[in-house]
Formats: structure tokens, sequence, C-alpha cells
């Protein structure tokens, strides 16, 4: 825990050398940063269960394409009220983290395979029901013009700020999910089985562990907090763009990496995916105040990945 | 899945089409093969819904569509496909310039008509090349705005992946349309052509300057999202926000829902593509390169479909 704050705290000292006149002191700059934070916080959440049973799941991007798109057309395109299609689009996600467990537990295919191949399909899905294009306020009426309709008020909700607008609601329910993670990964029986799975499967299944229904269901969990995380990325741009959440599986493995949680199974905590993801959040605000050229930006990330995985390093590996 | 289905039928159509088929009318029906490199992104969805339009007004027309889904030797295997299965034409909007000159020099050679489409290839071994100038979109959108900021305005660039040569010349553009007016960029970031990205870096010129009176994305998503980073800090009321593409679905709607203020076209070619098709089909000369122009549209001229650039 200490080792993963002081890569956030490498980062925070970063912002206040390059402070960019004053801009990373403002409130609304801590707050922007916990909000594109946010959307990588969720995936990162539901990836640390699956990393911790020695697993990877490279589908949640996609995942977010697609829940993104299906609960836009079910909002804005039919107008369902919150109690519907939220739980739907959740579903969705759900049954697609179903598959990918189920693909890892029975044919017992690789985790990379098996959800290399949900990451593939969950995208091909994206761009079917959408037709290949954006999901937005403008309704195709079919004879090439176009309808209009209003932002839906949960859209705006999601996307609304509390506290005075301090702080962002995609923030708390990013706060939210993990604190639930955290608590079923530290307290609950399935938790502590996802440590014994990671740690040794075998030795697990031999103490009569339910090894496949735990694992399932990590998965499963794992597809919902993407199912969430493309809620919440529909509603921060106003559409459902079936091209969203491209390669953003690859920067929640780094915040659970950055943190700590190893990556081959049987160690890591939320609290650690936590500070994983303020500090991503953190770097790319900074990058972005001081308007840092893009390739600048790459290299630096790359640098700063690595030297947060030293610090936190154990000494024997 | 409906991409291989489309591929299939178009597999299963050139196998059943010999070059004589004939409509009810009993006018000759020409296979038209149609190679896009990538379905991706919205305004190359726009491109093939252009050209299908555009067919479907002739009769004597058939479109076979391939999509090589941003893989330059896919594409490449699209255009060879098409010559050994002698459609009468081929449109191709390529998806890099070196790769895939020598197959469309191949189907020249063949004497099948090449129209290209956006991205030129090399040498001058093709029929025609149909595409837009961003430099000119860049440059007009620098004096639109130029002609509604005062001097000593504060603009915000949200520019687009700047290793490619779109978002090059857009930029390059734009500062040649505001050179010498006064008018200073005061932020500029590579949103790499994408909203969340757009919004994010917003966010950042927000917290970074306390006056901002415009912002120019390289793409109407762009400016989309730098309006919503605007709103919700909200102070969208003293900027004006202008976008590239001009989508129907996109910036267009954009602009008649009072987000954009304005978004300069940048035209996918389809309609021309098909009419320079019949052209050459009917046995007239075209001219080796057709520059598309732009248009603008504002809130004021949307409805009456936009306004034509000069």
């Amino acid at each position: 825990m200490l080792r993963a704050a002081v890569a956030l705290l490498i980062v925070i000292l970063l912002g206040m050398a390059f402070h960019a006149d004053g801009a990373f002191y403002k409130v609304g700059t801590h707050r922007d940063a916990l909000r594109q934070a946010s959307v990588y916080g969720i995936l990162a959440c539901g990836m640390t269960l699956v990393i911790v049973t020695g697993g990877i799941d490279l589908a949640v991007g996609s995942i977010v394409g697609f829940t993104a798109v299906c609960f836009s057309m079910m909002t804005i395109w039919w107008s369902w009220p919150w109690w519907i299609s939220v739980p739907s689009a959740l579903a969705i996600g759900a049954a697609c983290g179903a598959v990918s467990g189920a693909l890892v537990v029975w044919p017992r295919l690789q985790p990379f395979i098996a959800t290399l191949a949900m990451m593939v399909f969950a995208r091909g899905m994206a761009k079917t029901v959408s037709g290949g294009v954006k999901v937005s306020t403008a309704l195709p009426t079919g004879d090439g013009t176009f309808r209009y309709v209003q932002v839906p008020e949960l859209f705006r909700t999601i996307d609304s700020r509390i506290l005075f607008g301090n702080l962002s609601m995609v923030t708390v329910v990013f706060l939210a999910i993990a604190a639930a993670a955290g608590v079923l990964l530290a307290r609950h029986i399935w938790g502590r089985d996802l440590y014994a799975i990671g740690g040794n499967e075998e030795a697990a299944r031999l103490s009569g562990l339910a090894v496949r229904r735990s694992k399932l269901l990590a998965y499963v969990a794992c597809g919902l907090c993407a199912a969430v995380a493309g809620i919440c990325q529909a509603a921060q741009e106003q559409q459902g763009d079936p091209e969203a959440g491209g390669g953003y599986e690859l920067t929640a493995i780094a915040i659970v990496v950055i943190g700590g949680t190893n990556l081959m199974g049987g160690r890591g905590h939320m609290g650690l995916t936590l500070l994983g993801t303020i500090t991503i959040g953190y770097l790319e605000k900074i990058l972005s105040i001081n308007a840092v050229p893009e390739a600048g930006r790459l290299m630096l990330t790359g640098v700063i990945l690595v030297a947060a995985v030293l610090t936190q390093r154990r000494r024997r590996f | 899945m409906h991409r291989y289905f489309l591929t299939f039928l178009a597999a299963v159509l050139l196998a059943g089409c010999s070059r004589s088929v004939s409509n009810p009318a009993g006018e000759k029906v020409f296979t038209v093969g149609m190679s896009q490199c990538n379905l991706g992104e919205p305004w190359r969805v726009q491109m093939n819904a252009d050209i299908e339009a555009a067919a479907k007004k002739h009769s004597n027309l058939r479109m076979v569509f391939k999509d090589a889904q941003n893989d330059t030797l896919k594409q490449r295997a699209h255009i060879e496909e098409l010559v050994s299965a002698g459609v009468d034409a081929i449109i191709v909007s390529p998806k890099e310039s070196q790769p895939l000159t020598e197959p469309v020099a191949k189907a020249y050679q063949a004497k099948i008509p090449v129209i290209v489409l956006d991205r030129a290839v090399q040498g001058d071994d093709f029929t025609c090349f149909i595409g837009a100038d961003n430099k000119k979109i860049g440059k007009a959108a620098g004096e639109w705005l130029r002609n509604r900021l005062g001097p000593k305005a504060t603009v915000v660039e949200l520019k687009g992946l700047m290793t490619s040569v779109p978002g090059q010349d857009r930029n390059q553009g734009f500062r040649a349309g505001i050179e010498g007016s006064g008018i200073h960029v005061a932020f500029e970031a590579d949103m790499k052509w994408l909203e969340p990205d757009a919004r994010k870096e917003m966010e950042s010129a927000l917290a970074r300057l306390s006056r901002i009176d415009a912002v120019y994305a390289h793409n109407d998503p762009g400016a989309h999202g730098a309006y919503l980073a605007a709103k919700a800090a909200n102070r969208h009321r003293e900027m004006i926000f202008v976008g590239i593409d001009a989508l129907p679905h996109e910036g267009i709607a954009y602009v008649k829902q009072g987000i954009l203020n304005a978004t300069f076209q940048y035209p996918t070619g389809g309609a021309e593509a098909i009419e320079t098709v019949l052209k050459i089909l009917g046995g007239q000369q075209v001219p080796k390169t057709i520059v598309l122009g732009s248009r603008v549209f504002t809130a004021e001229n949307a409805d009456q479909g936009g306004e034509s650039l000069p």
C-alpha cells in the first residue's frame, strides 16, 4: 500500500513542479482528473478481480463500446426509463463476461485467448447493433433526414456534479464500485477463494473450493464493471459510439499493475487499484495542462509506468 | 458479421454475373466495384452511403462493395479480385498510397477505369482522382473565425492525429487563415480525432485560460467534446465552436441543435464518383483530377443545405 502511494506522490510532486501557471492548484483540475480516470478505474476494479485469479480480461474495452451503444439506443431511441435501461445494459455486460468466463472454465481456454475472442466479438456486436454509426440524438428517419431529440435526463444526471460542483457523479460511481469490490475481495468468501485460486489453482481445487464457479463469477463481475463503465462513457459523450473504449483494456491493466497487483495472480488489493487509478488520472492531467506534445506524452507515460512498478516491487520477486 | 455476409453476397453476385447482363429496360448493366479501406470511421460509412444512394438512381449500375477493414494487403486483394471478376469500373478509396499504387495501376492497365477517391496513389496509372483539399478547408475555417473574432482573440485548437496528413493539413490551413489577424492560438493539443480525448484536453484549456473566444477542432466530434467540457464548466456561452467534416448525423446535427456555431464539410465525393463512372462508361472524357468544393453549415443556413465556399 505504501509503495503504491509512493508512485502517486511522485506524480503529484511532478504536478506541483509543473503546475502550468497555477492551473494544477485549481479545484476543477482535480475534479476533472478524477472524472476522466473514473471510467478507467471502474474497468480496473473488475480487472483486479480477474487478475487476482491469475487471469486477464482483454474484452472490457469492447464491452464498453457494446454497452454504450445498447444503453444509448435504449435511452435515446426508445426512451426507456432508467430502471429498465440500466439493468438491461448491466445484464448485457454481465452476459459478455459470463461467456468469457465459461470459455475459460469449461473448454479451459487460456484467459488471454478467450477474452481476445470476446474482445473482437463484442466490438463486432457493437458495430452490428448500431449499424456502424454513432447512436446520437440525431435520429435517422429513413429518407436521409434526421429528427432531433433531447439528451436524456438520465445522461445529464450521470454526467452531473455534486458537492457544489466539486465532485463528478462518475467519480462517485467509481468509488462506490471500488468500495463494493474491495469489500467482496477482502472480506467475502468468494473474494478469498479468488486469492486461493490465483495462488495455486490445483491446491484450491483439492481443498474443495468451487474453482469453476468462483472464476466464472470473476469474469461476470468484470463484465458488469465494463457495463457500468459503458453507461458512464455513453452519458459523458451523450451518444453511443461503437468505437468507444478502444484500447481501454490496456489502461485498465496498467492501472492494476501500477497499483502493485501481481499479474501472475494470488496477490493484490482493491486499495492498490484505487491508488493506481488516481496515479494514472493525475499523470494524464498533468501532461494535458502542460500541453505536452503527443510524442512526449507517450514516452513519459512509458517511463513513469516502469518507474511506478519498480518503486513498489518487493525485494524478492 | 454483416460485413462478411456482404462480402459473401458480393462473391456470389460476381460469380453469377457475366458482363452482358441487362436490366428490365433492356440496357446493359454495368458492375462497379467499390473498395473501401475501412468502415470503422463514420465518414467512410457516409462515403459508401453516398455512393449507394447515387448508384440507386441509375438502373444500369450494380455496385459491389468491399471493406478492407483497415488492412492494406486485404485491400490489395480486393482490387485484384475485382479485376479478375471483370467489373466494368472500380472505385477505390485507398488506405495507403504507396502499397496500393501497383494494384491500381494493374487494374488500369487491364483497361478497367479506376476512380481513386480521397487519398491519392502515386504515378498516374489511374483514370481519375477525386478528393477534397484539407488545407483549403482549414484555411476557410480560419478565415471564417477571423471575420467573427476581434484582433487579440484567444483560440483553442484541438488537433486531429498530427501524424496523419489530414491533421497536418487542417492545422497548416487554419494557421494560414488566421495569419496576421492577431488571433492567438493559446492552447493546442492532439486529441487524435477522439471525442473523449477532446473533452479532456478542453478541460485543461479551461483550467489554464481565463478567456477563450473560440474553439477550432479538426473534426466535429472533437468540437462536440470541447462543447461538453465548456458546458460542464458553465463557460460555453463565452466562446464559439467550429468543427470540420459536417456529416449529416454529426456536425450538421450539432449545428442544428445549437451546439456548434459552424462546421465545414469535408465532402466524401461519393456522388461525384458515380457521376464520373457514368461519364467514363458512356465514353466521355473526364479530367484526371477533380478537387471537391466544401460547404459551411451555420445555424442560419443549415436547413437550406449550407453555403458553398469559394
